[in-house]
Order: structure tokens, then sequence, then C-alpha cells
């Protein structure tokens, strides 16, 4: 039986006067599949994850964005985290003045569902719940940044280098809880990462980008396996 | 950890302001001092000292609240503090309307106004917001100071009014003992409102939009609305004090506009800090003790105004109100560890 697709995105172009960031990039991911987005630094990752987002909409942007068969091209970012669309930063983007409990409370109130409880249980984010988000560690602040996406249960998660800053055995831990996640709460995931650790340990399918254009799609071996990936941006990682 | 840390987490932190008691309590305790205070003051100097402070406290909290909530500076609230006193003196002037009416309006008035340019000054930020705060005051001062015929220019316009308001003769709000406790429990209610809207969600929410409005986007939050209503709040007190002042004053001339009257509720917002609720009301009535106190030595008060303004920024960076909540949570600290 054919997954249904969750997220789809057609022919997607973001230009920056003359320079294109984006060429004509399309890419469907099934409900409940955890995707590697991966590419050299100026392939196009985040800018990708600014267009679906929503982030990045107007002039210079184009293409289709489905969510579950639904058109959002012309929603804002807003409403796209109605829709069921939430991401996460590269850089940490939570309210530091706020309370971990406070800021995902908040959250919480615009989605259908409260799962405030669940995601700082399931972020360990329990003994930091009282404290200001500015006092805390910068690992724990990178869990406040995930628990601002998840609350509410998103349909997609777009996660912008979830493991950046984080130490090796952070990373993994990170890596485990997050496919853990997907797996129960039948999130769909789109995630950049540097940490090819990461990605070839949760991913079913990676999907490389290079010079804003997609150089390849297929499994963390086929992956592997590609000349051109290797060429372009595995080297060693692929070994 | 910074200052802005420390007062953050004493703030947070402190165990009956987390059950939310030590406030209310406080503040309660504080209104009934303060109710009490003309019984025991015989000067009549000193109750129209107060009076004027309470006043130009009512004023500083109208700046504060935008700063702690928007984090936005403004350089024209004199507008809405002008503008609510011009109201009061040229609708009662006309007679169309019961002074009650006239009252009432000249606050929604200003609040409505507020929301609506809202849409357009929370636009831009920091500086350019304050610029175009003045720009706007400014313009109202000009246009009260120049046209002759409605407001009579420069020379100003005399606050005629009924020898009772709301059931109160009229000079309840004109004597000094009677009109200090009117301008007190009217400040005290303000900062009960403010402190109930600072543990609402809309105060979590502007907070939250302060700290990060794109991550605030990003959870589904419309940000601009709950910008305007706290910034029409805000000219909403603004516009009370105007009331008052032209109550208790019975003229209004275009000074009331002037940006000069905006820079001091700034002043005191910044001497009394403005990450407290009180902190700016402390400070307008640190400002007017001060300024009666330097005025009586010297005619170049502003320079004694303008050095404890940089003692406070560079010390104090959180204000008076700041340094006290510090000192209060390090004391207890103290004594518990």
């Amino acid at each position: 039986m054919v997954e249904a697709l969750s997220l789809e995105a057609r022919g997607l172009t973001r230009k920056y006067g003359g320079f294109t960031a984006l060429r004509d990039v399309s890419i469907s991911l099934s409900r409940g599949e955890i995707r590697g987005l991966i590419g050299s630094n100026g392939a196009g990752k985040s800018t990708c994850m600014d267009v679906l987002s929503g982030r990045s909409r107007g002039t210079g942007s184009s293409g289709t964005v489905l969510l579950e068969g639904a058109d959002i091209s012309a929603l804002s970012e807003r409403a796209r985290r109605h829709a069921g669309l939430a991401r996460s930063f590269q850089k940490t983007n939570i309210f530091p003045e706020l309370t971990v409990r406070k800021q995902v409370e908040l959250a919480a109130r615009k989605a259908e569902v409260d799962n405030t409880e669940d995601v700082l249980r399931e972020l360990n984010l329990l003994p930091h719940a009282e404290r200001r988000a500015a006092d805390i560690s910068y690992g724990d602040q990178r869990r406040v940044d995930l628990a601002l996406s998840l609350v509410g249960r998103p349909k997609v998660l777009l996660l912008d280098e979830p493991a950046a800053g984080l130490t090796m055995g952070e990373s993994i831990a990170l890596a485990h809880m997050l496919r853990d996640l997907a797996e129960r709460w039948r999130l769909t995931v789109l995630i950049v990462e540097h940490d090819m650790e990461v990605i070839f340990s949760i991913c079913a399918r990676v999907t490389v980008l290079h010079l804003g254009q997609i150089l390849a799609e297929g499994t963390p071996d086929e992956v592997r396996g590609n000349t051109d990936v290797v060429k372009a941006y595995l080297g060693s990682a692929a070994a | 950890m910074s200052e802005t840390s420390n007062l953050s987490a004493a703030l947070a932190e402190a165990p009956m302001a987390r059950r939310g008691i030590a406030f209310p309590v406080t503040l309660a305790l504080v209104a009934v001092a303060g109710a009490l205070v003309p019984g025991h003051i015989g000067s009549a100097l000193l109750l129209t000292l107060l009076t004027q402070a309470t006043i130009g406290a009512v004023l500083a909290t109208s700046v504060g609240i935008l700063i702690r909530q928007n984090g936005l500076v403004s350089f024209g609230h004199a507008a809405f503090f002008g503008g609510a006193a011009y109201i009061v003196a040229l609708a009662a002037q006309s007679g169309i309307v019961s002074a009650e009416v006239v009252v009432v309006a000249a606050v929604l008035v200003p609040v409505v106004v507020a929301f609506a340019v809202a849409f357009v000054m929370l636009r831009v930020s920091g500086v350019a917001f304050s610029m175009l705060t003045l720009a706007v005051a400014e313009a109202l001062h000009e246009l009260m100071m120049r046209w002759r015929e409605l407001a009579n220019g420069e020379d100003g316009l005399p606050v005629r009014l009924p020898s009772t308001l709301f059931g109160l003769p009229i000079a309840t709000f004109q004597r000094p003992e009677t009109m200090f406790v009117v301008c007190w429990i009217v400040l005290m209610a303000l900062i009960a409102v403010l402190w109930v809207l600072s543990r609402s969600h809309l105060g979590t929410l502007t907070l939250a939009i302060q700290d990060n409005e794109e991550r605030a986007r990003f959870i589904g939050y419309e940000t601009l609305v709950p910008r305007a209503i706290v910034f029409a709040l805000s000219a909403g007190i603004a516009a009370m004090g105007g009331v008052l002042f032209a109550l208790y004053n019975g003229f209004v001339t275009p000074d009331v506009l002037h940006w000069s009257l905006s820079g001091e509720a700034l002043v005191m917002a910044i001497i009394g800090g403005a990450r407290t609720l009180w902190g700016p009301a402390l400070g307008a009535v640190v400002f007017f003790f001060l300024r009666d106190a330097a005025g009586s030595y010297t005619e170049h008060w502003q320079a004694l105004i303008g050095i404890v303004l940089i003692t406070v920024t560079v010390a104090l960076p959180m204000g008076l109100s700041g340094a006290i909540v510090l000192l209060a949570s390090r004391i207890k600290g103290g004594r518990n560890g």
C-alpha cells in the first residue's frame, strides 16, 4: 500500500536578486517518514526550510507546497503552523526571558492538542521547567527550541540542524529520541543536519542538495554509494 | 550573571512572587498608607507637590508599560496626556455633553486613536519608533499652538467644569488634600490592573513577542494586534494622567503636548526602572521631589536631574526599583542561606 504524502513541494525556487539560492527543487515525504536533507554550506538547505515553512515568501520565491494535499503556498508562517507545519531553527530560536514551561504552554495555547507535559517529559525538560530559558545550558535551550516545535503534535516537523553545537553523545541521544518520537507520534520529519551519524541513523531516505539543486535522493546506502555525492559533499563521511 | 539576569531571576524566583501573594498584598498596604497621607501632612505646598508627582506617576507608568511589555521607548506620550487634557477643556467649554461623558471620552478617544495608529507605528521599532512618536506629538503641539480659533494658541484654555463631577463636588478635584487621594486611588488601581495584565495570556504573549517576534509567529501567533493593544492601553493611561491634570490645574496650555513632557516621563521611568510595574511611579516621585529641592537652590535644576539620570543609567541600569528588588532578594537569600 502506498503511504499518503504528508508534505510535498514542487518546483521550489528562491532568488535573491540575480542569485538563485534554490532552483526547481521538488521533494515528497510520506506520512511518518524521517527524511534527511544534506549538502555542503550554501547548498540551499536552510533556504529550502525557509521556503517550506513560509519564512521566505513573496518576491523571489516560487513553487508549490502541499501539506497533506492542501496547498499552503500562499499561507503565512503563522497559518502554516496552524495547518500543522512546525519548524525549529539553525540558531536557537526561543524566548530567553520566559520560563521553559511558560513558553511551551504559550505555544500549546495555539495548538489543538495541549501536550505540554508530554513534550517537557519526552525532552527531559521537566527539571528545568520553572527556570528562565536564558539561564539553562545551550543543549537544554536546543531542546526548548525543539519543544516549541513539537508542542501541539504538528503533522510535519522541519528541523534545521537540531544537533548544532551539541556534543557527539548529545547528538546521538537526540537522534534516538527523534526517531522514537516520530514513530510514536506519527510525525513526518524533514531534518537538515551536518552530523552524518545523526542522518544515517534515523533517516529512511536522504535528499542531497548541491548549489541549490537536488543532486541525489535515496536510502542512506544509495546516497553513500553515489559518486557525485561523495565528490560534492560526503567525502570521508561516506566511508 | 548580568544585573538584568539577576533581576529577572529575583522577580521570577521569589516564592511569594510565584504564588502571586506578595504584590497585591504590598500594593494594598501601600494604597491604604498613601490614602492616609493627607491627614498627616499640614503643608499645602507638600500636598500640591505630592498631587503633581502622582499625576506625573500616572504618565510615567504609561511610558513604563510600553517599555516593559512592548520594548518600545516613546518620545511622544505627551500627545495622549495633553490630548486628553485638551479634550476635557474643549468639550467642557462647548457644554454639549455632560462632564462625566467628557472625562470618559477624553480617555477613550486617545485609546482608539492609539490602537489605530499602532498598526502603522508598530511596523517600525527602536529609534525609528521613538522618532515617529516624537513627530506625531510635535505635530499636535504645533497644531494647538497655532490654531488660535480652536484652542486659543499658546495662551491656552480654562477648563470650565460643573459644580459636581461623578457625584463629587468639583472642589474635590481642585484641592490638593482631596485630589491627591483621587490621583493616588487611580494610580494604585492602574498598577493593580497592569499586574493582572502582566500575569495574563496577553502579558505573557507581549513579553514573548518582545523577546522573539519571529518565534512568536512560528508558534502560530499574530504579533501586531497584541502590541497594538498594549500601545492603546499605554495611551489610555497617559490620557488618564491628562484628565487628572486638566481637572486639578483648571487650565491647559500647549506645554502639556510639548516633547519635554514626554522626555520627563521617560526620565521618570528610567530613574524608577521600567522592569517593575511600580518603578516608573517611584521614579516620578523621586523626580518631582528632586526637581523641587534642586529648584530652590538653582534655576539650573535640569543639570542635577541629568546627573541623577547618568548615575542611575550607569550604576543602576534596572533603575531604583530594580535595585530595591535585587537588594531585597539578596537580604532574603542571605537569611535563608
